[in-house]
């Protein structure tokens, strides 16, 4: 074994530079940074990624990785990866975004991302609410949730339930798509959903769509316990696991 | 500009409470009848980066939120410094937290330094919470000689909620508060950082495995504790980045299921077979 | 060298974008620049090394376009009135991000969606659009050739100085179908990747800063690049001024129309000139300066409500003493006209 240094814990992609990190303590999105660097690692794409941020908390993750990563504006860390991509077909292309930039500002370049089978993979955050600017109610908020926009807890009735962006993406995306709700509640499910998403991006030249289910200790003023039992409820409502097609297959063909 | 506006800056680490005692000290200044302004420093992090407010107090109204050099600044951690170092100059008042920083850690040439280990005492006598009521205790008799009745009242106002959740923290609140505000401050023996922020590793280890933590990249966050299905962790005495405490490891407990690495969302903790 | 041809003006840009070295086109129709995404890919058809998609939307085509750009391709956009609107979401980011975005905007009648085919009422927007400080380079073609021309150099000012860089026409431009003469643009700048793909040095792009003074030095060192570049990309036309009492000061298709009025004028004995700023932002100050100062009057005409004057003004503060103002927000100016205006004012 070698000595151990401060980079121990580290994926080996990971910017030691960035550490400390810019996120809360407890925060669900480095959870997901550390097993998107651990998959970089373990596919061994390094040399070959770019990743393509969007504003909220992604945006702290500027200097994340020791690969090319770029800063974008809300909800265009899709069209800026299309893009990129087109230009670049070689390269791995990832862009990741929370639940307010993928189903919000952002829907409608990531349905038609999706709806083209462009080969990126978006990877969403959702940790039902908008975290940068302080906890208010997302299209992912979930009936009755309190954030600073929904005091009184999400009124379904007026502001629309529990938003199921993976399970809305797959009517329209086309069939070679992979679409895939993780938790941060289970971290090796995550490695393997991500793995098979970027496998897709590689193999099948198609589009990928990973949501993550996170914690925000800081905005839902929970502690580590509280955090996860939170997470826990979400995932009953957010069903983990890949996302199939319901509609009629023959629809996509005409 | 007028002069009779004292400026005050306090900075410390994000989630140490800085805004709150910030919040606590305007609403005072308000009480005894000072036209007063209060602002943030703002960043897109909501808790990253050092946390830093600004006051003012005065007579008469106040017109711009921020200013150049301040009359009073309190700083209670190391990293914080860095950012609020420029708004101290020759005859600005400085309160600091010795338990965390050292003398040294000032590069300026300022001889009005004094200081509370607001950090030593609060995890040796009035627990981890109560360092900020220790520092705005200890700020408000010294620099501005507030009523401590008055002072209390607030206090107890203003973290009502918290207080009527936990019984306890609100009688240690109260015991520290009492405490800082008599205390008078060290002006040329500064006692050592005790407190600050580890800069070296912690391994450990047995003749099966060796655990690493890297305490200057914990936040405290607690998730490797709650993770560990064998409770081999808990918090321990060293602190990391912010201020509070790292977790310690039982490293013959452990069974090495990779839990804390895998959910640690500061890459702080890995434990590997030797 | 140049070549005759009959042919629109928006079939004359996309020539010109390719002359300029592009390679990728993202857009979204509308009018009057929607020949020019159909013209592309037309183009894009019968040749695999260029490639375009049609997006969503036009705030979809500018990031798709910074994309590409990241990737080291010359790619670009077209677009016109409330697509410029949502553009400004993108080019504000290569503002920031100091990306050398390429568009041509093909002005329609505003505010809103306005008219569809003519004004010049975008001279505001995209000079000094966004939420920063309008660090962008304009150009504004007042012909076909012209167009052809400027559509091939906007490449190589932006890939040289990594400003957000635009060509202005309308749709009187780029709908007409003429007969003109065509000169082989000069040989183009080259692109480079700007995402390096190098773990070793990976590249980090943002454009949201911490604290105040850690993006003034980002927007500090911005300024400085772009005043550097004023003196080399800023030009501007002169004609007739020799002389010239009254002198016209008019950009894109009005002075093309002025010049017309000022050949009739001078044929009349009366000494009228115009000067054309070719680059709107920068203006070529100095030399606009120096055309006007024996001038008794100076008329600032334009499609448009003081957008133009505005930034004249402000750059030539003395020229607000003898200015003669005429400003036909979204309406065009005849030759005729133009004629009209100038005698009537002596």
């Amino acid at each position: 074994m070698k000595t151990p240094n401060e980079q121990f814990a580290m994926p080996q992609c990971l910017n030691s530079k960035s550490k400390p990190s810019l996120f809360c303590p407890g925060c669900g999105e480095s959870i997901i940074l550390k097993h998107l660097g651990n998959v970089v690692d373990s596919e061994n794409i390094q040399s070959k990624t770019t990743l393509v941020i969007d504003i909220g908390c992604t945006l702290l993750s500027w200097n994340y990785f020791n690969f090319d990563i770029i800063q974008s504006h809300h909800g265009r860390s899709v069209p800026v990866s299309v893009g990129y991509k087109m230009a670049r077909g070689s390269r791995v292309v990832i862009a990741l975004m929370g639940d307010g930039g993928a189903y919000a500002i952002g829907l409608q370049s990531l349905l038609h991302a999706a709806f083209r089978n462009d080969p990126i993979l978006a990877i969403v955050i959702n940790n039902t609410e908008y975290s940068m600017t302080g906890g208010q109610m997302a299209p992912t908020t979930v009936p009755n949730e309190v954030t600073t926009t929904s005091p009184l807890g999400k009124n379904a009735s007026i502001f629309g339930p529990a938003f199921h962006g993976p399970e809305l993406v797959r009517q329209i995306a086309n069939s070679k798509a992979f679409i895939a709700r993780a938790s941060v509640g289970n971290p090796t499910l995550m490695d393997s959903i991500i793995t098979k998403a970027i496998e897709n991006q590689q193999k099948n030249n198609s589009f990928s769509m990973v949501e993550i289910l996170s914690i925000c200790p800081t905005n839902w003023k929970t502690d580590a316990a509280e955090s996860f039992e939170f997470l826990a409820k979400l995932e009953k409502i957010y069903p983990v696991g890949e996302v199939k097609k319901t509609l009629d297959k023959k629809s996509e063909d005409i | 500009m007028k002069n009779d506006v004292t400026k005050i800056v306090l900075a410390g680490e994000g989630g140490q409470g800085i805004q709150t005692i910030a919040k606590i000290l305007s609403l005072a200044l308000v009480k005894a009848d000072y036209f007063v302004s209060y602002i943030p420093q703002f960043g897109p992090e909501q808790r990253g980066t050092p946390s830093v407010s600004f006051i003012q107090f005065s007579k008469s109204q106040i017109t711009y939120p921020k200013f150049d050099t301040a009359d009073i600044v309190m700083v209670l951690r190391r990293r914080a410094i860095k950012t609020i170092e420029s708004y101290i100059g020759s005859k600005t008042d400085v309160l600091f937290d010795s338990s965390t920083i050292a003398r040294q850690n000032f590069t300026l040439n300022n001889s009005r330094l004094f200081a509370i280990p607001a950090t030593k005492l609060a995890e040796e006598e009035f627990g981890a919470k109560n360092q900020n009521i220790l520092a705005l205790a200890a700020l408000a008799k010294n620099f501005l000689d507030y009523p401590k009745n008055a002072l209390w009242e607030i206090i107890a106002e203003q973290l009502g909620k918290k207080f009527a959740k936990n019984k306890s923290l609100a009688g240690k609140a109260k015991e520290a508060f009492d405490f800082a505000y008599d205390f008078s401050l060290e002006s040329k023996k500064f006692t050592k950082a005790e407190y600050d922020t580890s800069d070296s590793l912690i391994v450990k280890k047995n003749s099966q495995r060796v655990a690493v933590i890297v305490p200057k990249y914990c936040k405290g966050c607690g998730i490797c504790i709650l993770k560990c299905p064998v409770n081999a962790l808990s918090f321990g005495k060293t602190l990391g980045v912010y201020g509070t405490p790292v977790p310690e490891i039982d490293i013959d407990k452990c069974i090495n299921c990779g839990n804390c690495y895998r959910f640690c969302p500061d890459c702080a903790i890995r434990v590997v077979k030797k | 060298m140049s070549e005759k041809k009959f042919i629109t003006g928006n079939e004359a840009i996309v020539l010109g974008t390719l002359e300029g070295g592009a390679e990728m086109f993202f857009g979204y129709p509308i009018t009057p620049a929607t020949e020019i995404l159909e013209g592309w890919i037309r183009t894009a058809s019968e040749d695999i090394n260029l490639q375009y998609l049609q997006a969503e939307d036009e705030i979809a085509s500018g990031f798709a376009t910074l994309g590409a750009i990241l990737a080291g391709k010359k790619a670009f956009t077209a677009t016109a009135g409330v697509g410029h609107v949502l553009m400004q979401d993108p080019i504000s980011m290569a503002e920031n991000e100091r990306l050398p975005f390429v568009g041509i905007i093909a002005q329609r009648g505003g505010p809103s969606t306005g008219t569809v085919i003519y004004s010049q009422q975008e001279v505001n927007l995209a000079a000094l659009g966004g939420n920063g400080d309008g660090l962008r380079i304009v150009y504004s073609a007042s012909n076909i050739a012209e167009a052809y021309e400027l559509s091939a150099k906007i490449f190589s000012t932006a890939w040289k100085y990594n400003f957000p860089t635009f060509l202005l026409t309308d749709g009187y431009l780029g709908k007409q179908k003429i007969t003109t003469e065509f000169s082989k643009p000069l040989r183009p700048y080259p692109a480079r990747k700007i995402l390096r793909e190098d773990v070793d040095k990976p590249t980090h792009i943002r454009n949201c800063y911490g604290s105040e003074p850690e993006f003034s030095k980002v927007l500090e060192r911005n300024i400085s690049d772009y005043k550097l570049l004023i003196t080399k990309v800023a030009e501007s036309e002169n004609y007739k001024t020799s002389g010239a009492k009254d002198i016209i000061l008019a950009h894109g298709s009005v002075a093309s129309a002025a010049k017309s009025a000022i050949d009739d004028l001078r044929s009349d004995g009366i000494k009228a000139g115009l000067v054309r700023p070719i680059t709107l932002r920068p203006l070529d100050t100095a030399q606009i300066r120096s055309q006007i100062r024996k001038a008794d009057r100076v008329f600032v005409m334009e499609s448009a409500f003081e957008q133009f004057a505005r930034l004249l003004v402000y750059m030539i503060p003395e020229l607000a003493g003898k200015m003669v103002k005429v400003f036909k927000p979204a309406v065009g100016f005849t030759p005729e006209e133009i004629y009209k205006i100038v005698k009537d004012h002596r």
